[in-house]
């Protein structure tokens, strides 16, 4: 999957997926997230969580920017991953990102760690 | 956060209700300032503000509030105010200014103030604009809403 808007806006790829055999599925989320491309976000989140994964892990460490209305899209994919016993996990977040996943409290809804190789450790 | 105290002569009865009125030196936009219009482009409005403000000397950790703050009053033009957005930013010896003007309505007078539940759905956006700024400006009514944001130079806050 690959999304591509104007520039390099918003990227996402699944380079892992449980359904494909492997022990989580991995998403990276690449460039700039905000409202004018938050549906592209969600239909991209909205495809892995139906797959219903145990372990949902998202790679933020190429995405420079993320306003409110995507960290929106990431809580409610949490959310609706909780509903079927999936986990989420943030990975990486630059500073940006992380400084808001900070204010608006979402580290305390979804785990942040620092590396893949962490969030799969728990 | 805290609201610009209101300037003498906007202490008038033309605006019965201090929310309406305009902000401070509202007329006085500098004619330095760097403007831009826009419509649905917010990477470009992140990319003028955020170049503005390295320019200015503005500390780096300031620097991703201020864009994070504009880029959300940015995003609620695109949600809510059916117009294009105006973006104008200057600087003085203490301080970068950035406003932001659309032709939308804030109805609630302490938008933004309170901090939203982290599981709801909406509403962080000018929330976390009032939390990374150093003074926020708010004025809406019929004709519009203007906000100023101001992040003083050479604060350590972080």
């Amino acid at each position: 999957m690959w999304y591509n808007k104007g520039v390099d806006l918003l990227t996402v790829t699944v380079p892992a997926r449980e359904s494909d055999g492997q022990p989580h599925t991995l998403m990276a989320i690449a460039g700039e997230a905000d409202v004018t491309n938050r549906e592209d976000l969600r239909g991209a989140f909205d495809a892995e969580v139906a797959l219903e994964p145990h372990m949902l892990i998202v790679d933020l460490s190429g995405l420079r920017f993320m306003d409110s209305s995507a960290l929106h899209v990431i809580l409610q994919a949490n959310r609706a991953l909780d509903r079927h016993g999936g986990m989420m996990a943030l990975v990486a977040p630059q500073e940006a990102v992380a400084k808001m996943l900070r204010l608006t409290t979402a580290d305390r809804l979804v785990p942040v760690f620092r590396s893949v190789a962490d969030a799969v450790a728990g | 956060m805290y609201r610009e105290p209101l300037m003498p002569d906007e202490a008038s009865t033309a605006y019965p209700d201090a929310f309406q009125r305009p902000v401070s030196g509202e007329g006085a936009t500098p004619a330095s300032a760097v403007t831009l219009t826009f419509t649905t482009d917010l990477a470009a409005v992140r990319g003028l503000v955020e170049e503005y403000a390295r320019k200015t000397g503005l500390s780096e950790p300031r620097i991703v509030d201020l864009v994070l703050a504009v880029s959300e009053i940015a995003a609620n033009t695109v949600r809510h105010a059916k117009s294009a957005g105006n973006l104008a930013i200057w600087h003085s010896k203490n301080e970068i200014v950035c406003e932001m003007r659309d032709k939308g309505h804030i109805s609630d007078p302490l938008a933004g103030t309170r901090p939203p539940d982290a599981e709801a759905l909406g509403g962080h956006g000018l929330w976390l604009v009032n939390q990374v700024c150093d003074q926020v400006e708010i004025r809406s009514g019929t004709g519009g809403t203007t906000i100023r944001l101001h992040m003083l130079l050479g604060s350590p806050r972080a």
